[in-house]
């Protein structure tokens, strides 16, 4: 019991960090290297996991060559085109100026049925409402439609709006005061009990949520209990 | 060379120095422990039996030494048979059994050359 356990918390912490190292984009969208590099290590990962009888190295090596072979092509892809577009692919443009691409379609056996499916569940009720659907190397559909099609922006309307787009900065995270946050506001502690004492609250502990934006907007949530 | 391409490339060349290094270090090893062994069945052949014991404890205690290292890097199973042997063959050698002891330490040379075998990098074992 207690290899199974030992050995889980080696994999586990071995495979977390190794997919932090591929980036952000390994756990959301998989172009076709990260599956079958993620399908790969979930799979060999299971099995010294689950067999003693199999060094727990047996798992470890072929878990950290495939890490680093996956590594060494994403750098080969960022510095090499054609390196990239063979390990990765290249999106495919299925409708072009709301025409149907058939070949395209055939080469990359995508059929009607899903194109309309994908279609109607982005809003799009038929063909001609398209400009351009483009086959992504992640597999999604990326719809592009007519102009006409689009709801109108504030630019296209020649509306002078003010921006009032903003990051809020979170200073208080459910009662811990976040001072890495609060230095590069430019605030201090002096600003942050000031803050607190507007809101009416004495200490950073009875606060759930403070943020603030780069308008100065100070946004407080109160924490369920606190007096 | 771009330095991003360090890591990977370290973490490769190591694993690669790692599985060679292994191979040869197995090789040596059996290669070792086989020698002991052919030694022990001579003795055994002789009918010196205080000796077979001797050798036959000492190869026993070398394999012993390198049990860790065999867990961490060899199935597990192909090394519990290797010591089921090994102790087989010791009851064989105090019994003063001749021929079974020279059957035992027959199969125990042939084991000990399977884990080596399984650790040599050829294109057997690859395909």
């Amino acid at each position: 019991m207690m290899t199974a356990f030992a050995r889980t918390v080696i994999l586990y912490f071995l495979i977390m960090l190794g997919l932090r190292l591929m980036g952000k984009r390994q756990i959301g969208e998989l172009e076709p290297s990260e599956l079958v590099l993620t399908m790969m290590i979930s799979d060999l990962a299971t099995v010294p996991m689950q067999d003693f009888g199999i060094p727990l190295l047996a798992g470890v090596i072929p878990i950290l060559t495939l890490l680093a072979l996956s590594m060494l092509l994403s750098q080969l892809s960022l510095y090499n085109l054609r390196f990239r577009e063979l390990v990765c692919g290249r999106p495919a443009v299925l409708i072009r100026n709301g025409q149907l691409q058939q070949e395209t379609m055939r080469k990359n056996r995508y059929t009607l049925d899903e194109l309309l499916e994908e279609l109607r569940s982005q809003g799009f009720s038929g063909i001609g409402d398209v400009k351009y659907a483009v086959l992504e190397n992640s597999g999604q559909l990326s719809v592009l439609p007519w102009t006409g099609q689009q709801p109108p922006t504030a630019a296209q309307l020649g509306l002078d709006l003010e921006d009032d787009v903003t990051l809020p900065v979170i200073l208080i995270n459910d009662g811990r005061v976040l001072h890495k946050n609060l230095n590069s506001c430019g605030k201090d502690d002096a600003w942050l009990r000031k803050t607190l004492k507007r809101e009416g609250l004495s200490s950073p502990q009875e606060v759930f949520l403070l943020t603030l934006d780069e308008q100065g907007q100070v946004f407080c949530v109160k924490k369920e209990g606190a007096p | 060379m771009k330095k991003a391409f360090l890591p990977p490339i370290a973490v490769l060349a190591a694993i690669l120095a790692f599985s060679l290094w292994n191979s040869r270090a197995m090789t040596v090893s059996t290669d070792r422990w086989r020698s002991q062994l052919q030694q022990a069945d001579a003795l055994a052949q002789a009918e010196n039996w205080p000796d077979t014991v001797a050798t036959l404890t000492k190869s026993y205690d070398d394999w012993s030494r390198c049990q860790t290292w065999l867990h961490i890097v060899s199935e597990h199973d192909a090394v519990d048979d290797a010591e089921a042997m090994y102790r087989r063959a010791m009851a064989f050698a105090a019994a003063r059994e001749s021929s079974e002891l020279r059957a035992e330490l027959a199969d125990l040379r042939d084991q000990l050359r399977l884990l080596a075998e399984m650790e040599r990098f050829s294109i057997k074992n690859v395909l």
